[in-house]
């Protein structure tokens, strides 16, 4: 049934490409949304997190522990298969799986934004407070924008995560590209070349992402003043002899 | 609504097989990170440049690729290219191990950047040929620096290999679907299979906390 060897049928693909990038332009979407829906819930358990009243830290954390702690997985099948048919909730597969990436990457935010904004130097918020500034205007006028500049990579991380995972929503039938190239594969009997068009789409995805990163990580840096944020990437050298001129220990990469 | 615990009880040792088979799963694919990870860190800290671009292409596509489809690609789409089958317990071992060995890729080379070149030059001046300066001398110090993050991609890897049911490796949750279909009982079994895998998930980063306070007593402070 299956023809053998190696033969990457082209025409195949090129005949459903437009499809495989309209599901793709949905993943992509699904990501941004809920990073979105993220970005806001992860400020507020973030600024939960460092607030003065132990019950609302102690929530906040339990949220960032519980979240981080379960897998996309397990997570999506309980709310979709679990929680929605017990309490004979309708609710359509796209915004399920966006409610339930939100709540996953909400808890990672919310560590990235909770250590973004301690390490902000306290003299900063010290100097806020003895010019008269009001509570709210020094966390989001003097605190947040710096404590941005230090989060660059990580959230950038992230959403190359968030949009990695939108690939598990195909567990409950949302049609992102993972969805489309299983029922694509079927179809044509042709899993390796679909398979491989989708790992490529989000290699790009991904690269794309990182890039961006970089680039507004660069551009940052210049608008910094006085070395608030250290200069990530670059490693330690502690001993003036410790390498050779042309053997720079790096590889492209941030983390 | 009610909470069914007698069909809990009824399904928990198959569950409890099941999951015995996915941190099978992920011990496996763990290995085979480690295994890749440090040549791929040895091959970004090269001297030339050509090994050095092999790896950084390595990690932008391990990165990129999401585990589900590497999973599907080497399932069905290697099956194609190839003529043989593969296993979904093998499937499921190299799809973690390839998008692990990104992780752990980074993980080996940020500790062995961590590890002070003066160790590297001591080794030089006491005429240690440079496999045995790694292995002896850089290595085992780098170790210490690995321990933390490397429990984070064990963890990671643990969390996906939850997925491996969609190739039919009979996991834990697989089981919860099959009795879920059979008794109508989702809420109760995907609910126990919840809470198993996340204790399971802060056991083992417990763990590694403890392993990393060990580690870190044994060690000579400098000034």
């Amino acid at each position: 049934m299956r023809e053998k060897g190696f033969a990457f049928d082209l025409g195949v693909v090129l005949a459903h490409l437009p499809e495989m990038l309209g599901a793709f332009g949905l993943s992509v979407a699904v990501a941004v949304a809920a990073m979105a829906l993220a970005t806001a819930a992860g400020l507020l358990v973030a600024v939960g997190a460092t607030s003065r009243w132990r019950v609302l830290v102690a929530l906040c954390f339990a949220h960032i522990q519980v979240f981080r702690g379960v897998a996309l997985y397990v997570l999506i099948i309980w709310v979709y298969f679990g929680l929605a048919i017990t309490l004979q909730v309708n609710i359509a597969p796209t915004p399920a799986g966006i409610l339930t990436l939100a709540l996953l990457d909400s808890a990672y935010l919310a560590e990235i934004f909770r250590t973004g904004l301690q390490k902000v130097d306290r003299g900063q918020r010290e100097a806020g407070a003895a010019l008269g500034l009001s509570d709210g205007a020094i966390l989001w006028r003097v605190v947040v924008p710096q404590a941005v500049r230090s989060m660059i990579p990580a959230i950038g991380n992230q959403f190359t995560d968030v949009l990695k995972d939108t690939s598990i929503l195909a567990v409950i039938a949302v049609p992102e590209l993972m969805y489309t190239s299983q029922s694509l594969a079927q179809q044509t009997y042709r899993p390796f070349e679909f398979y491989t068009v989708a790992g490529v789409l989000f290699v790009i995805g991904v690269s794309v992402i990182t890039y961006a990163v970089r680039v507004a990580e660069r551009r940052v840096r210049r608008g910094a003043v006085r070395g608030v944020v250290a200069p990530a990437g670059v490693p330690m050298v502690t001993s003036v002899s410790g390498r050779e001129p042309g053997e720079p220990p790096r590889m492209e990469d941030e983390r | 609504m009610s909470f069914d615990f007698d069909i809990v009880l009824r399904t928990l040792p198959a569950m409890l097989q099941g999951l015995v088979l996915t941190v099978e799963i992920a011990v496996w694919g763990f290995v085979v990170a480690v295994v890749l990870g440090l040549l791929v860190a040895v091959l970004g800290l090269a001297r030339y440049r050509t090994p050095r671009w092999i790896a950084s292409a390595w990690l932008a596509l391990m990165r990129g690729v999401p585990l589900l489809v590497f999973m599907y690609w080497v399932y069905y789409g290697l099956p194609q290219l190839t003529g043989a089958t593969i296993g979904s317990f093998a499937a499921a071992v190299v799809a973690l191990g390839l998008t692990g060995s990104a992780y752990m890729g980074e993980v080996f080379r940020a500790g062995l950047l961590a590890v002070d070149p003066g160790q590297q030059e001591a080794a030089d001046a006491l005429g240690l040929p440079r496999s045995t300066a790694f292995w002896r001398v850089v290595l085992p110090q780098a170790a210490r620096f690995m321990v933390a993050p490397s429990v984070n991609v064990f963890v990671g890897l643990l969390k996906g290999a939850t997925i491996v049911s969609v190739i039919g490796v009979a996991d834990m949750l697989y089981i919860a679907k099959k009795v879920s279909v059979q008794t109508f009982t989702p809420f109760e079994l995907y609910t126990t299979a919840g809470l198993i895998l996340v204790v399971i998930t802060v056991a083992v980063a417990l763990l590694g906390f403890v392993v990393e306070r060990r580690l870190d007593r044994g060690r000579v402070r400098h000034a």
